[in-house]
């Protein structure tokens, strides 16, 4: 049997192959959790790797994925800091290969111990004006080799889309939740707004009410003065009414004390509601002031 | 008609509602009180249905409003006019409250009003 590692159209159907159905899966899905998992599942098969870390700009902010045998973190916060060479990356753009290893980050990941002759790698590519920054840990027993590149850019594209996707849903997701927090605040506003304007026509149907009973009374109490005025005057009227049926004697004995007194009434009861009103208008001067 | 009770606490004003009714040829007994709380207790002791009871509606001892109060509490309805120098509407209405309140006749009483009454009641 042809050894395959030498049969360079097989290879390439194999790795096309495994390509395309990672990047099948990534399409899928929709949280980055799901990426990780697909990534565990399937990067190994396109490329050899201890850790593959990215970085990828996003607004000021960086976007930090990072890729083991065996675990998958991500930060999409800014609790993450970028590494030195990922720094010097993004001010100078030009693609690392080195021996010289930030150990403590590679710890933090994995069992450094276990490498033979580790290198880094390093490169920063450029999607649709967004900086992405790839670091990549290979060694001896999982050799990365210039002719990966390919593949490798190829799984950074798919990568990136897809983590610009979930972070273009997220800021969706939070405008979104506050359309909705805005929503709940006008509409609780609105509930406010109705319930002043109802309290308000309430406070002026009671005020309306009030003002027509004030009214009625006033009516009433003028009706009472105008009765007081009136009721000697009716008996005056009343008096001269009888004249023409009466003899002289009977008017001058009779009627005439009567009108007398009737009219000393009438001056004293219309003294008392002159002073009266006049103290109602005074009271309602100072009022208008 | 057995006879009328007239109802004023100023007595002038029942002079000439006398003197009135007198012209007017009226015959039967014409009684007066110039204070309401007497007249009701008389107008309770006789019960007599067939009087006319001639009312003014302001008097210090007791109120026409009382008066009526007072019939409508011991469960009598006698003929009742109210003559009042009242022009407040709202009294007339209140008036209309008693249904045996047969006439509301605002002062000054004359020949023509008398003799329009008379007319409508005395027979």
């Amino acid at each position: 049997m042809q050894d395959i590692s030498k049969n360079a159209a097989q290879l390439y159907r194999i790795t096309y192959e495994a390509y395309s159905k990672f990047a099948n899966k990534i399409s899928r899905c929709s949280t980055l959790e799901e990426v990780g998992k697909v990534s565990q599942t399937h990067l190994k098969y396109l490329i050899n790797f201890h850790i593959i870390r990215l970085t990828i700009q996003q607004d000021q902010k960086h976007l930090f994925f990072s890729l083991t045998k065996d675990q998958v973190d991500y930060d999409f916060k800014e609790n993450s800091s970028l590494l030195e060479h990922e720094e010097e990356l993004y001010k100078t753009e030009i693609p690392t290969h080195s021996r010289n290893i930030p150990m403590d980050w590679v710890d933090r990941n994995m069992n450094g111990g276990q490498l033979v002759e580790p290198e880094m790698w390093a490169w920063i590519f450029s999607n649709n004006g967004r900086k992405v920054t790839v670091t990549l840990i290979s060694d001896l027993h999982k050799p990365f080799k210039i002719a990966d590149l390919d593949i490798l850019k190829l799984a950074i594209d798919c990568f990136e889309s897809k983590f610009h996707e979930i972070y273009l849903s997220h800021l969706l997701d939070n405008k979104n939740k506050s359309l909705t927090e805005a929503l709940s605040v006008i509409q609780s506003q609105n509930k406010e707004i109705q319930d002043i304007v109802k309290n308000q026509k309430q406070i002026i149907t009671d005020r309306t009410k009030e003002i027509l009973e004030k009214n009625q009374k006033l009516l009433h109490i003028s009706a009472l003065n105008s009765h007081n005025v009136r009721e000697p005057l009716s008996r005056i009227q009343g008096l001269i009414e009888l004249i023409p049926y009466c003899s002289d004697k009977d008017v001058r004995e009779e009627l005439i004390p009567k009108i007398k007194i009737s009219a000393v009434e009438m001056d004293e009861v219309l003294q008392e509601v002159i002073t009266m009103a006049t103290q109602e208008l005074d009271n309602l001067k100072v009022k208008n002031i | 008609m057995n006879s009328v009770i007239l109802i004023d606490d100023q007595p002038i004003t029942n002079f000439i509602t006398r003197k009135l009714l007198e012209l007017q040829g009226v015959q039967i007994t014409i009684s007066e009180f110039t204070n309401p709380v007497l007249a009701l207790q008389s107008v309770l002791a006789q019960r007599e249905q067939d009087n006319m009871i001639i009312l003014d509606l302001n008097m210090p001892e007791m109120s026409g409003w009382d008066f009526l109060d007072k019939l409508v509490h011991h469960d009598f309805a006698p003929n009742i006019v109210i003559l009042t120098s009242s022009t407040s509407g709202i009294d007339r209405e209140t008036a209309k409250q008693y249904p045996f309140v047969r006439d509301y006749i605002i002062k000054p009483l004359n020949k023509d009003k008398i003799s329009e009454l008379c007319a409508k009641h005395c027979r």
